[in-house]
């Protein structure tokens, strides 16, 4: 029983464009050049007789060298007192957290090597997100400083003490303010810190501006709630989502967790109960969260506002004025209403504009629907974000007039992500002494007169409170490896306090955190965190004045209203741009758009061909006043009449990874009503260059072949078994192979379909734990990502209800606004009867007992038939030695970078064919663990690395022989699938059924 | 030369203690049973203290000078209860010494605390004998000279000879130069006849060679077949270093530490039972015995060259029994090589399946300097998991061992069946 269904993985493959057909007819994106080496010429050539000898010459005489090289002689240097913990070749684990999650350290021999969530943590405890995974890299960052600047020269650290000091005091002595320009700081350490600081000199004061801003929700609390704060949410509790642009799955907020909470009412064991949360998501870009969605409607952003005012009309029954007229929107509105109601007290609204009114409505509608307590929580309230925007035009104003004596930056970069760019650095330049924590020179820090690098958080002393009642610990696991200092010891000791900052951070703790927990500092280092909040919120009820704010919004949404309105938004990977020089998140492919290395402008198709722009056009984009030129991406599912452009790109001074790589979009931005508005009213028009983005998306094709296996949440309650296509292969096959018992483990992995959003963590934990090179932009280009795990994205596309199936018909389609997306997890499918294996010419590839697909590099001599016979396409050729080679110098050609490597894995080189091994060093180790412990493998032992990243569980790993092992019960659903099962391959990955909570079916 | 002299060394030396201990005897007043003392000493006593130097304790010579015997025994007895009860002489030890209280031997008896000074004592005049006798000389005279002299006057006696031999030969080259002067033409006849000889010989070897084209054939493949096997040979031996021994920048010798002294190899090399890495000890792990064992017996008095390599690289001060900050690593030579891409694991080989250490290392505990024993190729890996059979004690294996019984009953499990051939099992 085949899916009518037509999946395609891109425009290009749905309108097959010669440049697509070309590319797909051959495996690699160059031709291999038999043909010129087999025509007539290439086998009549003569090699001339000089030529002959001169080459025959220099080979005797090269490999006469090579082997009068003697074997290297290599030493090993022990510890000269041996560290009691250590021992070579094990890893250590050490709490720490990052962005306020806790999280295991990894170290080897005294060196962080990777992170993973802390299973016993409170909140966000199996998986993390691409940044967290990527984290690590940063550490091993050559661009960053390594000694305090003053006017871009190195000095000791006491010339840079004395400096500051002695601004400071003149500031004071002056009258002058001091201020501290931070990001969101809730770490309670760094907070303690900064009150002694603020003690000690009586004008300095905290300024706290978050790039990507939730000021508009604070504000809206604040007027609603009397709560000046950003709830928690816990999307366990809703049966019933409606987010109105909130892309909280992804960046919204604290997307990992909300995703954690939110897959629970969607996955297998969710399934299995017969029960199925909904999700309607209104947008305009497609974001990761509404490609997850059950029903998406297409918005503009101006539209927003209008949509929730429907919404709260059909809640509540009331009739304000400026609902939408947007007709898909209003049907949508109509049903989503009754649904919400009726599921009352487990229904919830999120909107992602940082807008007061907005919000303050948003509340209403909540309060409406009894969300407050279960599902908002504003008694455990967020304190991720508490920036405000208002406090940073205070400082601007104040640092203009000449008022400010001393700026000091922390985690803040408002030369590159404030809209005004100039504004700032001509505040700057009125500012008597300004100096930047920054761990680089970035385009704050090198406006500034001096620079006090801090290290990373894997250096460092400290912890953060992500949540209020929630604190959890940084310790260090390495040394400061630069010459940098914690910006709290630098506080300290500006603040006259010599207190090291272990004995400060200790002490902080146990005054002021662990009095009454019943815990000490050496728990608290062990478990990682400390909660001592409640597990749900009371109930609120919001005090808002509906009709004003209905008005207001009204208002507003007429400034942006426009032919065409641009919709800035969050990149995944880079973030607000912070992570911007981590090669491993630059190369992480957007979860819908595929594209690495570059942001853009997406555009609906028939919107581009409207404006002319075709594949690897370049469109101007103007807002504001502002202009940038952007590569344009035809991206189906954007909303008519808008663009969206991710913000994080098109940094200038982050170092050699980040440097150039697209274009800032901070500019684009405007400051309405005091908090930062990422919409505006636009033009888009066609730029004469072309520009040909790096994207993954249309790699490895599917050739129509039938691999997505999708249903309804309706058929799924008729038929568990619906389009799996379990029953529809009766015919007999046979086997080319002997059959052979595999008696000991049989690895194999189950992939949720359902549960996995796209988010691409897993991808960047493989490229971790694998030492899998990242090849830059251009080699991406060429079809080259090395990537042993990718997730590829097809949509289905659909107009007024009917379904189009046949290519020809799909190009009939007018709306490109209403598409469907189903992510899907392709990695080495390990398949008992390989095709890769039986054409290797070297028996590189062989397969093993426990049912796994080794890849055996030193065998290997670069055939590449093994790629060409995959019909998973998941195989990796190393067209370089990444690692060592100056072409590629972003990364990781440095001796100190190569300190991330994982040591249990061999890095590959040139010529090398690679594919996912199922972490075959961790099967190893958790053998070998239980071989010494005297006891057979229990099940979850051993977890992929993908696997521990998935917050959504969408992973799940385990030995098939075991009958009670977690990934057995998972592949005994009736929702499993193999992928290709058709051509007996026998993949030792099973694949559950997409299913769609939607009403129409 | 070398023989000669160690020879009358030994000789010399031996006569000395033999008259040291008729002296010694004759001194010592007491009856006491030195043997005993000798044990007691060695087994209590050598951990702290030294004859004649500072360790953890005080150097024992002249004890029985500083203190009474009464006094030694109660000291010896229960030295906490002394400085208790304010003793001021051992409230003065204790405080010279850190305050480190020396162990209670209770389980003594005063005969045997007897027995150890008067052991202690005899050692103290076989010392002061030994320092004395090559200063004074008068003692013994000549027979209790030191190896030196012995080799003075056997270098003058060669010297002599070496004369004597050197004017011999002088006269016999110039009588046969003589000899040769007056018969030249007899000898020019004979040497012409003998070349004319030995030519046509060889000539006529080569060519009835050369005209059997068989044999000249046969010879053509022979060497080519010899030169292939060598050439064979030598191309499978590329990057295997088997004997390979480089120096090291310590003599340490394997054949001392676990051959005579008996040391289990996880003392120092523990990471074998439980990591990938045997791990080369840390120097700390060294200073756990060699901070009070220096070798001095062997360099008359002073620390082992090779043990202050190891104090200079942990920065320890053996006068004052101190640490420095200026530790320096100590970079030994590794010895086997695997390549990066292959995995080994000691510890599944040596705690999982029970390998011993000299399967793969040889007889370590022999070695005074080690080397590769195994040739560490693919090839025996693999010959030794095709043979070896898995350890059946693991519950892990229970259930492969069940499936083992059933397809192939009675023949033994090895570890090449249950996957030990598998390329991914070493190579990821």
């Amino acid at each position: 029983m085949d899916s009518n269904k037509k999946y395609w993985k891109g425009l290009e493959e749905l309108n097959q464009t010669p440049a697509f057909v070309e590319s797909n007819k051959g495996e690699f994106a160059e031709p291999i050049p038999v043909e010129d080496v087999l025509n007539e010429a290439g086998l009549s050539t003569r090699a001339p007789r000089r030529d002959f000898l001169k080459a025959l010459g220099f080979g005797l005489g090269a490999v006469t060298l090579a082997a009068c090289n003697r074997t290297p002689v290599h030493k090993a240097v022990p510890y000269v007192i041996k560290p009691e913990e250590i021992t070579p070749g094990i890893p250590n684990f050490y709490a720490s957290s990052f962005n306020g999650q806790s999280l295991l350290v990894r170290t080897r021999e005294g060196r962080p090597i990777s992170v993973e969530a802390n299973p016993n943590a409170v909140g966000l405890n199996q998986g993390t997100d691409a940044t967290t995974v990527a984290s690590v890299l940063d550490l091993y960052d050559m661009s960053k400083l390594q000694n305090p600047q003053i006017g871009g020269k190195d000095v000791e650290w006491s010339k840079l003490d004395s400096t500051v000091i002695a601004a400071l005091n003149k500031a004071v002595s002056g009258g002058k303010q001091v201020v501290l320009v931070s990001d969101t700081i809730n770490s309670p350490s760094t907070l303690a810190a900064i009150a002694r600081f603020t003690t000690k000199y009586p004008t300095a004061s905290h300024v706290q501006v978050d790039a990507i801003s939730y000021s508009g929700i604070i504000e809206a609390n604040k007027n609603t709630f009397g709560k000046a704060v950003v709830p928690s949410y816990h999307f366990a509790n809703a049966q019933v989502v409606v987010s109105v642009a909130a892309d909280f799955l992804g960046t919204w907020l604290s997307g990992e967790e909300h995703t954690q909470d939110y897959i629970k009412n969607r996955d297998h064991k969710s399934l299995k109960n017969g029960k199925m949360s909904r999700h309607i998501q209104f947008e305009s870009g497609l974001s990761m969260t509404g490609s997850n969605a059950d029903v998406r409607i297409a918005i503009k952003p101006s539209e927003e506002g209008a949509v929730l005012i429907s919404l709260y009309n059909e809640i509540t029954g009331q009739a304000l004025a400026g609902g939408t007229t947007n007709a898909k929107a209003q049907v949508a509105i109509k049903l989503v209403a009754k649904e919400l109601v009726n599921a009352k007290g487990s229904s919830v609204v999120v909107a992602g504009a940082n807008d007061v009114n907005i919000q303050s409505l948003v509340n209403a509608i909540n309060t409406q629907l009894g969300a407050y307590g279960a599902i908002i929580d504003l008694d455990n309230y967020s304190k991720q974000y508490q920036g405000s925007d208002l406090a940073f035009q205070q400082f601007l104003t104040a640092a203009k007039a000449g008022q400010v004596g001393v700026a000091l930056f922390l985690n803040s970069n408002p030369v590159y992500s404030y809209f005004k760019s100039e504004d700032v650095k001509a505040a700057l330049s009125k500012v008597d002494f300004s100096l930047s924590f920054s761990d680089r020179a970035d385009e704050t820090a090198t406006e500034t007169k001096a620079i006090a690098p801090r290290p990373t958080y894997l250096e460092t002393w400290g912890d953060a409170s992500a949540k209020e009642g929630l604190f959890t610990i940084i310790q260090p696991t390495i040394n400061p490896v630069f010459n940098t200092r914690q910006v709290e010891q630098s506080l300290l000791v500006w603040a006259g306090d010599n207190t090291n900052i272990y004995d400060f951070v200790k002490q902080n703790w146990e005054t002021n955190i662990l009095a009454g927990t019943g815990k000490t500092w050496k728990d608290i280092l062990q478990q990682g965190f400390v909660y001592k909040g409640t597990s749900t919120g009371s109930a609120y009820l919001a005090q808002v004045d509906v009709a004003a704010v209905a008005s207001a919004i009204v208002a507003e949404a007429k400034k942006i209203a426009g032919d065409v309105e641009l919709k800035l938004y969050e990149s995944t990977g880079m973030r607000d741009g912070r992570y911007a020089n981590n090669a491993y998140l630059q190369e992480l492919p957007d979860p819908i758009s595929k594209v690495t290395w570059d942001n853009y402008a997406a555009l609906n198709p028939k919107f581009a061909e409207q404006l002319g722009v075709g594949e690897n056009g370049t469109v101007t984009v103007e807002a504001n006043g502002q202009s940038i030129t952007l590569p344009a991406l035809m991206q189906p599912g954007q909303a008519m009449g808008t663009v969206s452009v991710a913000l994080g790109y098109g940094r200038t001074k982050v170092g050699k990874a980040g440097n150039k790589v697209g274009q800032n979009a901070y500019p684009l931005a405007s400051l309405v009503n005091g908090t930062v508005q990422l919409s505006a009213k636009a033009t888009v028009s066609k730029a004469s260059n072309t520009y040909e983005l790096a994207q993954t998306q249309t790699h490895h094709t599917i050739e129509g072949r039938n691999i997505i296996r999708e249903t309804t949440f309706a058929k799924y309650l008729e038929d568990p078994n619906s389009e799996s296509g379990r029953f529809s292969d009766t015919h007999k096959t046979y086997d080319l192979w002997n059959k052979f018992e595999q008696p000991g483990h049989k690895w194999v992995m189950a992939i949720d379909l359902n549960a996995c959003t796209g988010c691409g963590a897993c991808i960047v934990a493989c490229s971790v734990e694998n030492n899998v090179p990242v090849v830059g932009r251009d080699e991406v280009r060429r079809r080259r990502e090395m990537h042993w795990l990718r997730i590829d994205r097809y949509y289905t596309i659909e107009e007024n209800g009917t379904k189009f199936t046949e290519e020809k018909e799909i190009a009939n389609v007018q709306d490109f606004e209403n598409v469907t997306v189903v992510h899907q997890p392709m990695l080495c499918q390990h398949c008992e009867h390989a095709p890769c294996e039986t054409v290797c010419p070297v028996l590189a590839t062989v397969h093993s007992s426990e049912g796994l697909n080794h890849m055996a590099y030193n065998r290997c001599f670069g055939t590449r038939y093994c790629a060409n016979n995959c019909p998973y396409k998941v195989r990796r050729f190393n067209w370089f030695n990444y690692w060592n080679d100056s072409r590629f110098d972003n990364y990781l050609n440095n001796e100190f970078t190569q300190l991330v490597l994982n040591p249990d894995v061999t890095t590959r080189s040139r010529g090398v064919m690679e594919k996912c091994s199922m972490c075959i060093q961790r099967i190893q180790a958790g053998k070998l663990q239980a071989k010494i412990e005297n006891r057979k493998v229990k099940d979850g032992d051993i977890q992929m690395a993908c696997q521990a990243a998935c917050s959504a569980n969408a992973i799940i790993f385990g030995d098939a022989n075991d009958p009670e092992s977690e990934v057995s019960k998972a592949l005994r659903n009736e929702r499993v699938y193999y992928v290709l099962e058709e051509i007996n391959v026998q993949p030792n990955i099973g694949y559950m059924t997409k299913v769609r909570n939607t009403l129409e079916a | 030369m070398r023989n000669i002299s160690s020879v009358l060394g030994r000789l010399a030396k031996s006569v000395s203690v033999s008259l040291v201990l008729l002296f010694a005897v004759t001194l010592t007043s007491h009856a006491q049973d030195l043997k005993e003392g000798a044990s007691l000493f060695k087994a209590n006593c050598t951990a702290c203290h030294k004859i004649d130097k500072k360790l953890t304790g005080p150097a024992l010579a002249g004890m029985t000078e500083r203190h009474s015997e009464e006094w030694l025994i109660k000291w010896i007895h229960n030295s906490k209860l002394m400085v208790d009860q304010g003793d001021p002489v051992a409230v003065a030890l204790f405080e010279e010494y850190n305050k480190l209280l020396m162990p209670a031997f209770t389980q003594f008896s005063d005969d045997q605390i007897k027995n150890i000074i008067a052991y202690v004592q005899d050692e103290e005049v076989k010392m002061a004998q030994a320092a004395s006798a090559p200063a004074g000389g008068a003692a013994g005279g000549a027979a209790s000279d030191d190896a030196s002299s012995f080799m003075l006057i056997g270098m003058a006696a060669l010297l002599l000879l070496a004369i004597g031999v050197i004017v011999v030969l002088n006269r016999v080259t110039r009588t046969l130069e003589k000899v040769i002067a007056n018969n030249q033409t007899a000898i020019e006849a004979a040497r012409l006849r003998n070349e004319a000889h030995e030519e046509s010989r060889g000539l006529k070897f080569a060519q009835k060679f050369l005209k059997n084209k068989k044999l000249v054939g046969f010879t053509a493949l022979l060497v080519v077949v010899l030169l292939s096997v060598v050439g064979w040979q030598g191309m499978w031996n590329i990057g295997v270093h088997e004997g390979y021994k480089p120096v090291q920048p310590i003599k340490f010798s394997h054949q001392i530490h676990a051959g005579v002294n008996q040391i289990e190899c996880q003392y120092c090399h523990g990471g074998a039972f439980k990591s990938k890495n045997a791990s080369i000890p840390s120097a700390n792990v060294c200073m756990n015995c060699h901070n009070t064992i220096t070798a001095s017996d062997h360099y008359n008095g002073d620390v082992s060259p090779e043990i202050l390599k190891l104090y200079r690289a942990v920065d320890w001060d053996p006068d004052t029994r101190t640490y420095g900050d200026n530790p320096r690593p100590i970079e030994w030579v590794r010895i086997h090589n695997l390549p990066d891409f292959a995995y080994f694991n000691h510890s599944q080989h040596v705690v999982v399946a029970g390998v011993e250490c000299q399967t793969c290392h040889g007889p370590i505990e022999t070695m005074e300097e080690v080397y590769q024993y195994s040739q560490l190729t693919m090839k025996w890996c693999i010959d030794c998991h095709k043979t070896t059979e898995v350890n059946a004690d693991n519950k892990y294996y229970d259930q492969l061992i069940e499936a083992h019984e059933k397809l192939k009953k009675g023949e033994k499990m090895t570890a090449a069946m249950i996957g030990g051939l598998e390329c991914g099992k070493c190579h990821y």
